[in-house]
């Protein structure tokens, strides 16, 4: 018994085991991540390795590049790169996307061990970091206090970060911009000189007397006690009257050489949200964490915490990565949703029976929900990659559902039982079910193949659709006829309404089906007019590809842009802030209610915040987190606002460098397009020459909004340069000497002062207004071994030094990167023609080459590989096809179908003015498969035409009148399956509209070419096979005449003997 | 008693068992699967991908009171179905064991 006949008998088991499926599929989708992008894993490793006191260059040629030479025979590497600079050297190894990183990570350790002894002595071990995308903060928080800003550190710290890291999946939280309390004790240098007491001696002296120290146990009569001297202070004042030395015989109390001040940390970086002092709170997930789902935990947990703070401390959240997640899941699932009632629309109008309607659309869900299945068993996440594959499958999971059903109909209408007429009516179209499912495997299995960054991507959507495309089958050969045995009936009489709502449907498809008929009988008699025409087209549209900008990815409208802006180095903190609230003014007059936070921090990071620490700090350095509304509640769009907040950062002439980011440069895709310039060469004067040039032709250019040259000038520091024999002759050393100065300036760590439980640092350094001065510096007092003050200017000299930049490598070479931003409405490929285009009028020297990389590389990458896909797709089309059809004639006709559908993306793309990313590749891709499906259809109908005895043209044209129906029926599911994708305005549309945009008109040239191309081409190339056998029957005709005639003949009779 | 052998349209098949059972005609012999065409309008049953459809055939003997009602109801089946098709024909049965 076959798989449709027991269906069809055992309608129970096949229902349940259908029902079962959407349990486990519903299962699954509860238990579903929801994320932005299927968990692409990392393919970047660091090797950090620490030279002190080596400078840029020597860390160069000592630690990088024999760690390069080593590390550059580690497989799968796609580049290494490297930073020297002062005392450090990183190495960056990027590797081929898709490859195991711990595996990586092995052999990459394994060739480390090898170099390390060829290190010098001195550096240390190198250390290996992964660099993940969970490092990415997945929320920002900012606070808002007054009175309570002092304490400020204290009150986040015990109310809501601590809380907030006991929920699952947070990994880090940190708080920026809250200063720290800090004991200071200012020591004043003349006093001090004066009792000749060290900054080192007070130190020792607070340490030793801030202790408690258990004295151990004594018995008294039959009692044991604890014995235990309690000398910790209690209040930071007690230690006004420590003694720290004797001077002539009198006790030196530390209240007579210092004054102690409970206060915060000297410098800290500062954070403003809206114009207002507070903080922010910084929270990391953990490896392999959620976001949403942490989020979601935090986003509850934090009307509960604000209860706890002060009221004056106000809590406010400044980017919430899962908000735009959410939203983006939430547009798309609204695109499913008009997608399936599209559909089922669709069904209906050309069906025209309700009953019918509801068994296709009972299939639609069945089959989309086993991919949750599929996605929860591979740890996978519903993100715009899984979605947008339930958007595309809708249109394509109905069509073999109406192949059987469509057929099963018939054989009611000739007068068969429901039920023999679903067995049988399934039957005979079995073949081509799967054949047809076959054709979409050919083209969805490549995908799971792919390499490099489009196979992490196309991976899942590969998968998806696999197993959607054989549920979907597996649903038409086994529940559509199990359905149909039970709820299709001959319809005998029709309901008044039902006719009075279907009759000009039906009157307008009938005219249609005459019209089509009537076109293509003047077609195939007017073949090669027909042909040249179609192909005049297609090279119509080649000629418009040629203005289609490209890009890698569509530039996302996450709402969130970032801005790093710097100041001459060594601008105070106070001018750095003046200049940002002046910018946050007037971007908050311009945009008003539309930018929901604008958040800034300045100054220098506590060395302990894990978050402030990884990113550029300094007092010189301006970092600004802006969040806007979605997109949907704004009138300018993120690349308009971000062109503007350049314009108004150029106004600034004291910013020396700005870096605009949209998108909140979380990393990763959907950022701005941004063509990257590389200069390799040795030489720096060169390098940064080409740069400059390069950079200003660049900045010139309209469609570029922001240019940044990689390499940083050079930074003006003071140096004290000891002289080691005078040194020497004071017997002491560098380090001693150097320890001195720190603990002067920088402030020497004597203990910890605890209060309820927390410690607080107390830092022993000279007054701030003893800091202030070269000649200060001149006048430290050092303590030689004998005891002996020496000033430092006896001992060396305060010089002013430039510090050289740091040493950009990659793959071996040195490197400049001059990247360019750009600018709204313009693509990737306007900046990287126009760079290219500088390049070529420079006059570069030999020796030196510049080269295009970035996200431009990663698009000729990608790029290659689809194309590889794309041929790879179109062979295993054709042997399907090939095999189906037992020809190899037919499948070539039908596969000349292909170009129109990309003479259909490229018209498409032209007339919307989008441009040719990822995205839209991907969806011209998946029309090889739904074109030549149209194909199939059309040829097959018309062969069976001719094995009914029809000649070709009757044939051909009955067939494609008989046709017409169920392809503009298969197409219009599809393509209307594809609308709202292709308009939807929402939050994250800008990342599926190409893709929308490309299957649309794709589909829809390529449907009406296949209408009008196909029958004229089986006509073309039937007429030759009909004209090749009547040339043979005539041949064989001729010599069977010329043996009647000639057979009694005696030359020929002798010849044959 | 006479001979009836019956073509007809696989999908059929149930209604002719059903008639066979009503007039208590016990016994039969099937065919399943039958090519076949008609003489005059019958489209051919080959089972091909021209011709998908497929005949089934039965031989069944019967007492010569049934053969009149027998090739009545399957006229009148023949009747509600034309599309598919169905023919029967009689002759004797000279001897059986």
């Amino acid at each position: 018994m076959s798989l449709f006949e027991s269906a069809v008998k055992r309608p129970i088991m096949t229902a349940l085991c259908f029902i079962a499926v959407v349990i486990f599929g519903l299962f699954s989708f509860s238990k579903l991540p929801i994320d932005l992008l299927p968990d692409i894993e990392t393919n970047t490793l660091m090797v950090m390795t620490s030279y002190s006191g080596a400078s840029a260059s020597d860390i160069e040629n000592n630690i990088t590049r024999p760690l390069e030479n080593t590390l550059n025979s580690v497989e799968h590497l796609k580049h290494i790169t490297s930073k020297s600079r002062e005392n450090v050297s990183v190495v960056t190894l990027e590797f081929e996307y898709g490859y195991d990183i711990d595996a990586l990570t092995n052999d990459v350790r394994d060739k480390l061990d090898m170099v390390t002894s060829a290190l010098p002595d001195e550096a240390n071990t190198p250390i290996i970091f992964k660099f993940s995308a969970d490092m990415i903060p997945i929320l920002m928080l900012s606070v808002k206090a007054e009175e309570s800003l002092p304490a400020l550190y204290k009150i986040l710290d015990d109310n809501i970060a601590n809380p907030l890291a006991r929920i699952d999946g947070v990994g880090t939280v940190s708080i920026s911009g809250a200063p720290k309390r800090e004991i200071n004790i200012y020591m004043d240098p003349v006093k001090m000189e004066a009792y000749n007491i060290p900054i080192e001696t007070v130190s020792n002296v607070i340490a030793t007397e801030n202790r408690n120290i258990p004295g151990g146990n004594f018995d008294v009569g039959s009692n044991t006690y604890a014995l235990r001297v309690e000398g910790e202070f209690n209040s930071p004042m007690e230690m006004k009257n420590l003694v720290v030395g004797t001077h002539n015989g009198a006790n030196v109390y530390l209240k007579d050489i210092a004054r102690i001040v409970d206060s915060t940390e000297e410098r800290a970086q500062k954070a403003f949200t809206d114009g207002q002092q507070g903080a922010m709170i910084i929270i990391q997930k953990q490896t392999g964490g959620n976001s949403v789902a942490i989020a979601n935990a935090v986003r509850e947990e934090l009307p509960k915490l604000q209860k706890r703070l002060p009221s004056d401390v106000e809590i406010g959240i400044i980017v919430d990565t899962s908000e735009n997640i959410m939203h983006t899941v939430e547009t798309l699932t609204e695109t499913i949703v008009y997608a399936l009632l599209f559909v089922m629309l669709v069904v209906f109008v050309f069906l025209g029976r309700w009953r019918a309607t509801v068994i296709i659309g009972i299939t639609i869900p069945f089959s989309l929900i086993a991919s949750f299945i599929y996605l929860l068993i591979t740890d996978g996440s519903l993100n715009i990659i899984s979605l947008s594959c339930l958007s595309i499958a809708i249109g394509n999971v109905v069509d073999d559902a109406i192949v059987v059903l469509e057929n099963v109909t018939t054989h009611i209408e000739r007068g068969s039982n429901p039920k023999s007429a679903a067995i049988h009516g399934t039957n005979e179209v079995a073949i081509s079910v799967v054949a047809s499912t076959l054709t979409m495997l050919a083209v969805f299995f490549p995908l799971t193949m792919v390499t490099g960054m489009a196979g992490i991507l196309f991976e899942q959507l590969g998968w998806m659709m696999c197993i959607i495309m054989i549920v979907s089958t597996a649903a038409a050969l086994s529940l559509i006829p199990m359905l149909c045995s039970n709820m299709l009936k001959l319809q005998k009489k029709q309901s008044k309404t039902f006719k009075v709502l279907y009759t000009p449907i039906a009157r307008a498809l009938d005219k249609l089906d005459d019209w089509y008929a009537g076109r293509i009988n003047w077609a195939v008699r007017h073949r090669w007019t027909v042909l040249i025409c179609c192909f005049g087209l297609f090279f119509v549209s080649l000629v418009c590809a040629s203005s289609i900008k490209s890009e890698f990815f569509p530039t996302q409208d996450n709402g969130r842009v970032a801005i790093t802006m710097e100041l001459p180095i060594g601008t105070r903190v106070e001018i750095s802030q003046d200049i940002a609230t002046k910018l946050t003014k007037m971007w908050q007059e311009r945009y008003g209610e539309e930018m929901e936070v604008c958040n800034f921090r300045v100054g220098q990071a506590d060395e302990d915040n894990v978050f402030a620490s990884m990113s550029d700090n300094g007092s010189h350095i301006i970092s600004f987190n802006i969040s806007f509304v979605p997109l949907t509640d704004r009138e300018k769009s993120l690349e308009i606002i971000c062109d503007e907040m350049r314009a108004d950062v150029k106004k600034f002439p004291e910013i020396a460098k700005s870096n605009v980011q949209l998108g909140g440069g979380g990393g990763g895709m959907g950022g701005q397009s941004m063509a990257s310039f590389e200069i390799y060469g040795y030489d720096f004067e060169v390098t940064d020459r080409l740069a400059k040039a390069l950079s200003d032709s660049l900045k010139r250019a309209s469609v570029i909004s922001q240019v940044n040259i990689s390499r940083s000038d050079y930074q003006p520091e003071y140096q004290v340069e000891f002289d080691r024999e005078k040194l020497a002759l004071h017997g002491l050393n560098l380090s001693t000497a150097a320890t001195y100065l720190r603990n002067r300036y920088n402030g020497s760590l004597a203990t910890y002062f605890r209060e309820d439980g927390d410690e607080y640092d107390v830092k022993v350094r000279y007054e701030p207004n003893s800091r202030t001065s070269i000649a200060d510096i001149e006048n430290i007092t050092i303590y030689s071994s004998t005891g002996k003050p020496v000033r430092i200017k006896e001992l060396g000299k305060v010089v002013q030094r430039e510090l050289p930049p740091t040493i950009e490598r990659k793959d071996r070479e040195r490197v400049v990167t001059v990247n360019a931003v750009m600018a709204a409405g313009a693509a990737l490929s306007d900046g990287v023609e126009y760079g290219l285009g500088v390049i070529d009028r420079m006059d570069i020297p030999s020796g030196y080459n510049i080269d295009v990389a970035g996200s431009y590389e990663d698009q000729q990458d990608t790029n290659a590989d689809l194309g590889v896909l794309a041929i790879l797709i179109i062979v295993l089309v054709f042997i399907v096809m090939a095999a189906q059809f037992e020809s190899l004639t037919y499948p070539f006709i039908i596969m000349f179908s292909v170009p129109f559908a990309l003479s259909g993306v490229l018209l498409g793309l032209f007339l919307t003015g989008t441009n040719m990313n990822v995205m839209s590749i991907l969806g011209a891709i998946m029309l090889i498969g739904i074109v030549v499906k149209n194909g199939i259809v059309l040829i097959d109908y018309t062969m069976l035409l001719r094995e009914r005895g029809l000649g070709l043209i009757p044939a051909t044209v009955r067939a494609a009148r008989s046709r017409l129906r169920p392809i503009l029926m298969t197409t219009f599911t599809t393509i209307l399956g594809m609308v709202p994708l292709a308009v939807s305005q929402g939050v994250g549309a800008e990342m599926w509209r190409p893709m929308g945009i490309a299957v649309i008109g794709g589909l829809t040239i390529s449907t009406m070419m296949t209408l009008i191309y196909t029958p004229v081409m089986y006509c073309v190339f039937g007429g030759v096979g009909i004209k090749r056998r009547r040339k043979s029957l005539k041949a064989k005709r001729e010599l069977d005449e010329y043996w009647k005639e000639h057979k009694n003949d005696e030359q020929l009779i002798s010849a044959k003997k | 008693m006479k001979s009836v052998f019956i073509a007809f349209d696989q999908a059929h098949k149930d209604a002719v068992i059903d008639i066979l059972d009503h007039l208590n005609c016990r016994g039969f012999s099937m065919v399943e699967q039958m090519q076949g065409r008609g003489s005059k309008t019958g489209e051919p049953h080959y089972g091909s991908h021209a011709w998908a459809s497929m005949n089934s055939g039965i031989i069944t003997m019967v007492e010569d009171s049934v053969v009149k009602r027998l090739l009545e109801e399957i006229k009148n089946l023949d009747e509600s179905a034309q599309m598919l098709g169905i023919r029967a024909f009689v002759w004797n049965v000279e001897q059986y064991y």
